[in-house]
């Protein structure tokens, strides 16, 4: 008797146990009341996040078709695990964000629908021809570009003033000032740190303004072994060599928090970093400027951005696709929403930015309109072996004491065997 | 009777596996399935995104001229040769200290230096984190009052490993201190009574009585400090990432780096079999090296 009332109890455990793993399946296939579901996924936070789903509750009450649910991820897991293991499911979202450093795998996967179909008549055109030449692959327009992150020199007014330093403007002057304003407590300037995408984003525009690249125009060959790189790497391993950019910073390198806190002198960031500076950081007084310019070279400064894919084989492509365009290639108040109260960006769209011609004036955002808008290159779209080659030279040149004459030849095998394999 | 009692038997045993059941399906569900499945991934090549390609034994070949990858795994070891002895002796010495307190203060400082092990592994590392900042950092103030110059700890590629095993040591000291503690709670008191009539005291009966009659816990916590520490992974991916230049990449995270940045899942998936590879086999030599000699 006692075995089996224990046989019981076991089995009832173990059927609670197995029910509860079984009932979480759920890929957004359900009809609701005879709509379409489809899934949105993203990565943005806060008011980002807010403004995401506040758009997709006005899409959904706007008609009665499609039905748009919405969910939102920690950054870090997003792009690492969740949006590539849902896919290998199968249970990819019909609707993703996108980053531009992992656009080419995807890209090379097939998993990204054509957008060409569903633009709206004439809205292609509107549509920056840069921004739209990143994402297009064969012809096919992959991806919706829908904001441009710029990149510069932010300072502390004050701090320069009181060592007597003036705004740099090249290279030489960029790394006297360092110098001269790293002290016990204040770093001279922060540059990003950890090996990432974001780190070789930030220093590709230090290559592009003497005319270098990491690979030709073409895409076929590795433009690693060049003066140009060799440059540019010894250039940004200095700071670090020389104990004027921190090895570890209180904030995110990203963080704007490392220069509205007083822990730097300069840091070079992107036009994200304005929102929090007149919020969080309103106290202290900073500046803004172009990144200083190589000897001889050119300005230049490199723009980013998320942009949103349809997946190709989703069950809804039309729908996913619909609702991308109503979101940010339609009404043009939109994308100026995003671009100008939510966050601080360039909308890929020539009326949008004409309809917020007077917020692009305001502030320091006058500084990255006037003086960097026209110098943008968007981010280059490298597959993820090549993003981690570039970002293992970087590394080196910053922690290990190399040389970039030491580490261009190794790496520009590594890269022309990745360009090689594609 | 006899009959009676093998069927008692039966009983017992079946009530036993009853009770072990939803634990073996939960293992082979969550363990089992995936180790095979990951050694059948290991052949392929796939990048999640498109359809597996099988290629054999390809990724292996690939494997043992990586040279990343065995540098990791070199680092790997030089993580395992200082984190296990030091966890090892500095827990057995503070047990010992414990021991030899006062009920109460010895109640007291094993909730202290257990304490760190409660925290989230994530949160003790963002912790050290101030710590160990080069500029603000505590440490740092404490060597500038002492005439030592400031440190770069986590930022610096020759000292970035070493700064992380304390923090793991700092967590897990407590721990395994406890289970050095229970088994010494359990020798009895006699076998010290006999060898202080016999003028063994302190470290003489330590080293006579305590220790030899702890082995088999010292090999229950070496085995599993040493497994720990080839899987370690979380503390490193929030302090260093891997970095400055790669000096913290250890097997593991080089094994995620390939996985999920990388996208190559065959390749790291074929890391992962050697990986296990290694610790069982390291697993194994060390149950033989320190088995009971009879």
């Amino acid at each position: 008797m006692k075995f089996w009332k224990s046989f019981v109890v076991m089995a009832m455990a173990l059927t609670l146990i197995l029910g509860g793993c079984s009932s979480s399946k759920s890929n957004g296939e359900a009809k609701d009341g005879g709509k379409v579901t489809v899934t949105f996924w993203d990565n943005h936070i806060d008011a980002e996040q807010k403004y995401l789903k506040d758009l997709v509750n006005e899409y959904n009450k706007s008609q009665d078709k499609v039905k748009v649910v919405y969910k939102g991820f920690n950054a870090n897991d997003y792009m690492t695990t969740k949006l590539p293991v849902a896919f290998a499911n199968n249970e990819g979202p019909d609707v993703f964000m996108i980053s531009p450093g992992d656009f080419t795998k995807y890209a090379n996967a097939g998993i990204m629908a054509d957008l060409n179909p569903y633009f709206p008549d004439g809205a292609k055109a509107d549509f920056q021809e840069a921004a739209i030449n990143a994402v297009t692959i064969d012809n096919k327009v992959l991806a919706l570009p829908f904001e441009s992150e710029l990149v510069g020199l932010y300072y502390n007014k004050k701090m320069l003033a009181d060592a007597g330093v003036e705004v740099p403007k090249t290279w030489d002057e960029l790394q006297a000032a360092a110098k001269k304003l790293t002290t016990d407590k204040v770093s001279g300037i922060v540059l990003p740190q950890e090996k990432d995408a974001y780190l070789n984003f930030i220093w590709y525009p230090f290559l592009w303004q003497q005319g270098g690249n990491v690979i030709s125009e073409d895409g076929k060959k590795s433009n690693f072994n060049s003066p140009e790189v060799v440059k540019a790497l010894d250039f940004w391993g200095s700071f670090f060599q020389k104990g004027y950019a921190p090895a570890k910073t209180p904030f995110g390198s990203s963080d704007i928090g490392n220069l509205g806190t007083g822990k730097t002198a300069m840091q070079v960031s992107g036009t994200w970093a304005i929102s929090a500076i007149e919020s969080k950081y309103s106290n202290m007084d900073i500046g803004l400027a172009p990144l200083p310019v190589s000897e001889g070279g050119q300005a230049k400064t490199v723009a980013g951005g998320w942009k949103l894919a349809a997946n190709a084989h989703g069950k809804h492509v039309k729908e996913a696709s619909d609702f991308i365009m109503w979101a940010f290639a339609e009404d043009p108040s939109r994308p100026l929403k995003w671009a100008t109260e939510v966050k601080f960006a360039y909308p890929a769209r020539n009326s949008v930015i004409e309809a917020g011609e007077e917020i692009y004036n305001k502030g320091l955002r006058k500084v990255f309109t006037d003086e960097m808008y026209d110098t943008l290159t968007p981010e280059p779209f490298y597959g993820p072996e090549i993003v981690d080659v570039v970002g293992d030279s970087l590394q080196k040149v910053m922690f290990s004491k190399a040389k970039g004459s030491d580490v261009v030849k190794e790496a520009d095998q590594k890269i022309q065997d990745a360009l090689d394999k594609q | 009777m006899k009959r009676r009692g093998n069927r008692k038997k039966r009983i017992e045993a079946l009530t036993a596996y009853g009770f072990l059941l939803p634990n073996l399906v939960g293992l082979t569900v969550f363990v089992f399935v995936p180790m095979v499945y990951a050694f059948y991934v290991s052949l392929n090549d796939w990048n999640l995104l498109t359809p597996k390609v099988f290629i054999g034994f390809d990724n292996y070949i690939q494997m043992s001229h990586d040279k990343d990858w065995w540098q990791a795994v070199g680092r790997t070891f030089k993580f395992t040769i200082i984190y296990v002895p030091s966890l090892f002796c500095l827990s057995l010495f503070f047990a010992a200290v414990c021991n030899s307190l006062s009920q109460r203060v010895e109640n007291v400082t094993r909730t202290l230096f257990l304490l760190p092990f409660a925290i989230t592994s994530v949160i003790s590392a963002a912790i050290w984190m101030f710590l160990y900042d080069p500029k603000d950092g505590i440490i740092n103030q404490f060597l500038n009052l002492v005439g030592i110059d400031a440190q770069q700890f986590l930022g610096s590629t020759s000292q970035a490993m070493i700064s992380i095993i304390v923090v793991v040591i700092w967590i897990n000291l407590g721990y395994n201190m406890m289970i050095f503690l229970a088994s010494m709670k359990e020798i009895p008191g006699e076998f010290y009574e006999a060898a202080k009539i016999d003028g063994a005291t302190g470290w003489k009966a330590f080293q006579h009585i305590t220790f030899p009659l702890l082995r088999e816990t010292s090999v229950f916590i070496l085995v599993v400090t040493t497994i720990g520490s080839f899987q370690v992974f979380d503390q490193i991916m929030v302090m260093t990432k891997g970095g400055p230049a790669n000096s913290t990449q250890v097997g593991v995270l080089y094994i995620y780096h390939q996985a999920f940045e990388v996208l190559n899942m065959g390749y790291a998936s074929a890391l992962s079999v050697v990986l296990f590879l290694i610790i069982f086999i390291l697993s194994l030599v060390q149950l033989r090296l320190t088995a009971k000699k009879d």
